[in-house]
């Protein structure tokens, strides 16, 4: 057991190691792709309207002028300091603009894979029973439709729906307009429950339900089929029809043997979804105007915030990263047919 | 049967849905949309519209414009004297006026507002080297010294950049930006700000006329589908129209004819045009520009893309700010087009190629370059050939005074309610060579067009006022008419809508929706 746990510490440092080279890879990237684009910051802060001398004293005051090797280094050694600088558009360190939208980006992935697990497991579940059936056939088509579904295109066609046509859903957004939040940890759900506002809490569920669950539903189908065919496979398997032969339960052996094995890729599976959805669900967060890290991202690059981009991108990988590892000793750890 | 009860069942939960979730609104505050967020409520760095909308309300200007641009005074007390000499402006102010902080409104707040924005405003490139100093000779009287005469003083005086703010509040921030918070002397205070959500209520202590309702929320949201639903489904009550898809936007103008919403008109103040780099061939030729505008069907463009909300215009000046409102630049004529380029040997199986380049990130642009080149494709096929290029925009403005485009698509709004805003920065030029501007504002505008005719008559204009000085005004423009620098397209307004239990959203001479005048009608 101990021999393992050795293993099992050399494998995580070893991928521990790889971390700061795959941040300084993607940092400088991000760095290079940024000062090729074209645009200039300087013009998304000023308009067209203003004239050279202006524009000079701008790029001057934002440093914007440097050599590109020395607005590098400044740039790698504020990192190491994890210092991220302050956005060029608002003049606000990035680290407190992070700070401030990554809980509702967390929140809303939270939720989201809360729904797809919800929705997902118990359609995968119900076609792997009645196999071959109308309702097997049913939960086949919807698990490969929400594949195909464009994510934009549900966001909008659900707000669409629930918020314009039914109207039972805000059309944006975190909170009520006319409401007080709780402020403790950005997480208004938790907010809510530790401040001990029912209202907040209701509030803060009302506005989280719509985007929420329509990103749930579609991310719901790899779900519902990779639970589908795991376990499919796994029922299949020769352990399983041992277990039949010497008259375990059938609830005892999909419970206990046939599950915990199935759920094996699927914990992957969450686990990388959950690492995408930590920087944010663009197209979601634009769509029902979550003010997020994803949202955040997409106003910085209309705006040329280099700072603010660099920024995000960065403390999002780390956050992708991290998840990865995390996923991938969890899984070395469960899974002890995997080497390491 | 079973069918039956499952709709009944659905047709419940959704009812139970609609009467149950989420908080009552229970507020009587008036929820105001638009598009985006606010970074900053500084005067000193605020510029987008929806920052100066909620400015103007939090705080008073020098003057207003009413919706004929004529000056109203508001922290003035009276209309501004000018000197003889025109470098001098000599501002009473209005007695008994506090700021939010209770601190009271004096030459010294005026003072403190103007030094700082010309120190720290992102913007201070409109006060330019206009402003030498700011006297203040008594506790409610100023005196602005100019470096020269300024024909643009209404624009000064106007600028909601320029709105006084608390010396005392804003001492810590005489040079830095004071980003979520405002004292100013307006008819709201600021009770909450987020970037996204921005709540006001009324000033009791406001010295003039109190709002008309009990306050305002401003929420941002950062779609314009967002904004439309939002509207429609009565979850805000006013929508301010900035970037809104013309689709919608003609959606909502048919459900105010419906009587539906209530729809609010700002004066026309945006221009579209191209710009046209005059400074190498093939637009260098004088016949090729102008028979590309007269290629241009305006009304066609209008219908097609804004669905006729949008004023074709044969002008860069808008109307509200020309007397005779004379449409001077050249008419759509194909014919005329055609014999023109054939002059210039095209057309006989030679086609005259021209790469107009529009911003990708502005839908309406595409929609303009679009049914131009089929206009083209259609009358002149065998003379012009229209190569489309969509750039982001931000692109577009850094490389336009590198003269990369032949053609480009852009549009402008004056920083302030005078000719002189809209002319200057498309046709004014400190150097020029040959006919070609080498420096100044028409090598930003991408036409690098220059005229040494335009540039004494700008100077002329500087020394004169009222109906001289617009006279010389539209002498610059009938120039430019005659020379096609840039082709006008349309004119645009801001809007608004309500709904019914609101009143008509009212727009002044500068664009600003009076949020003060917002009214619960029918509760």
């Amino acid at each position: 057991m101990s021999r393992n746990l050795n293993k099992l510490l050399n494998y995580s440092l070893l991928k521990i190691s790889l971390i700061p080279i795959m941040l300084w890879i993607i940092s400088s990237l991000v760095f290079i792709l940024l000062r090729v684009a074209p645009g200039d910051p300087v013009d998304a802060i000023l308009g067209s309207g203003a004239d050279e001398v202006s524009r000079e004293f701008l790029r001057n005051k934002l440093g914007l002028n440097e050599p590109l090797i020395n607005q590098y280094f400044s740039y790698i050694k504020n990192i190491l300091h994890l210092d991220f600088g302050q956005s060029l558009s608002t003049q606000e360190p990035v680290l407190n603009i992070i700070i401030k939208s990554l809980p509702a980006s967390l929140e809303l992935g939270f939720f989201s894979i809360l729904s797809a697990t919800l929705i997902g497991f118990p359609l995968g579940l119900i076609g792997l029973r009645n196999r071959g059936k109308k309702t097997d056939y049913i939960a086949r088509i919807l698990g490969i439709a929400t594949y195909a579904i464009p994510p934009f295109w549900g966001a909008m066609l659900a707000q669409l729906l629930f918020s314009v046509f039914f109207n039972i859903s805000p059309i944006g957004g975190r909170f009520p307009i006319f409401q007080q939040q709780p402020q403790i940890t950005g997480f208004l759900v938790l907010d809510s429950i530790l401040s001990n506002n029912i209202i907040a809490l209701k509030d803060s569920l009302y506005h989280l339900a719509l985007p929420s669950i329509t990103l749930g539903f579609l991310l719901s189908g790899i779900f519902s089929r990779s639970l589908r065919v795991n376990l499919d496979k796994t029922l299949k398997s020769d352990y399983v029809n041992a277990a039949i032969c010497r008259g375990i339960s059938r609830k005892k052996i999909f419970l206990n043997h046939a599950l915990p094995n199935a759920l094996l890729p699927i914990v992957t599976i969450s686990g990388l979804t959950m690492a995408s959805l930590a920087g944010g669900a663009l197209l979601f967060e634009v769509t029902f105007s979550w003010p997020g890290i994803a949202l955040r991202l997409h106003e910085a690059i209309s705006q040329r915030d280099y700072t603010l981009v660099q920024g995000i991108v960065i403390f999002t990988s780390m956050l992708i990263v991290s998840l990865n590892l995390f996923v991938d000793i969890l899984i070395a750890y469960l899974d002890p047919r995997i080497e390491y | 049967m079973k069918k039956k009860i499952v709709l009944s069942i659905f047709i419940i939960l959704i009812s139970f849905l609609q009467n149950s979730c989420g908080s009552k609104r229970i507020s009587k505050k008036i929820i105001v949309a638009s598009s985006g967020k606010i970074e900053s409520l500084d005067p000193a760095r605020a510029n987008t519209l929806k920052a100066i909308q909620l400015i103007s309300s939090l705080g008073d200007t020098l003057y207003e414009l009413n919706s004929n641009g004529e000056l109203i005074p508001e922290l003035a007390s009276g209309m501004p004297i000018i000197s003889k000499d025109r470098l001098q402006i000599i501002i009473n102010l209005r007695k008994n006026v506090f700021f939010h902080d209770g601190t009271a409104f004096n030459s010294n707040a005026i003072k403190f507002t103007f030094d700082r924005f010309k120190r720290i405003g992102t913007m201070n490139y409109i006060l330019g080297n206009k402003i030498k100093s700011i006297e203040t000779p008594s506790e409610y009287s100023v005196i602005i010294n100019l470096n020269k005469p300024s024909s643009s003083l209404n624009g000064l005086l106007t600028s909601v950049n320029l709105t006084p703010i608390s010396p005392t509040f804003y001492k810590q921030y005489s040079d830095k930006f004071l980003n979520e918070k405002f004292v100013g002397t307006g008819k709201y205070v600021l009770t909450s700000f987020s970037n996204e959500v921005q709540s006001i209520d009324p000033y009791l202590n406001y010295w003039g006329e109190k709002p008309l309702n009990n306050g305002i929320n401003f929420v941002g949201y950062s779609n314009s589908s967002s904004l439309f639903g939002a509207l429609k489904s009565k979850q805000i009550d006013v929508l301010l129209s900035n970037s809104i898809d013309d689709s919608q936007r003609k959606s909502l103008n048919d459900l105010s004819k419906n009587k539906q919403f209530n729809e609010g008109n700002s004066p026309f103040t945006e221009l579209s045009f191209i710009s046209l780099k005059t400074s190498s061939y093939p637009l260098s030729n004088l016949n090729l520009r102008l028979a590309l505008a007269k290629s241009l069907n305006r009304k066609l463009i209008s219908e097609k893309v804004s669905y006729g909300l949008r004023k074709p215009s044969r002008s860069i000046i808008p109307p509200i700010l020309k007397k005779d409102n004379q449409e001077l630049w050249p008419k759509y004529d194909y014919l005329e087009a055609r014999r023109l380029l054939q002059k210039e040997n095209y057309c006989n199986g030679n086609i005259l190629k021209i790469p107009l380049t529009y911003r990708s990130n502005v839908p309406a642009d595409k929609l303009i370059a679009l049914t131009w080149q089929e206009e083209i494709k259609s009358s002149l096929k065998d003379c012009i050939d229209i190569e489309l290029d969509g750039v982001e925009s931000t692109t577009v403005y850094k490389n336009l005074s590198l003269g990369i485009y032949t053609a480009v698509l852009l549009d402008w709004t004056g920083a302030y309610s005078d000719p002189e805003a809209y002319l200057t920065p498309l046709l004014s030029c400190n150097e020029i060579v040959d006919g070609i501007c080498k420096k100044g504002e028409s090598v930003y505008s991408g036409s690098f067009w220059g005229s040494n005719k335009v540039e004494s008559l700008f100077l002329e204009s500087e020394k004169i006022s009222g109906i001289k000085r617009l006279e010389k005004l539209v002498e610059i423009e009938k120039i430019a008419a005659s020379s096609i620098p840039y082709i006008p397209i349309w004119i645009s307004s801001q809007k608004a809508w309500s709904q019914n239990k609101i009143s008509k959203p009212i727009f002044n001479g500068a664009g600003i929706i009076s949020l003060s005048d917002l009214e619960l009608i029918n509760e």
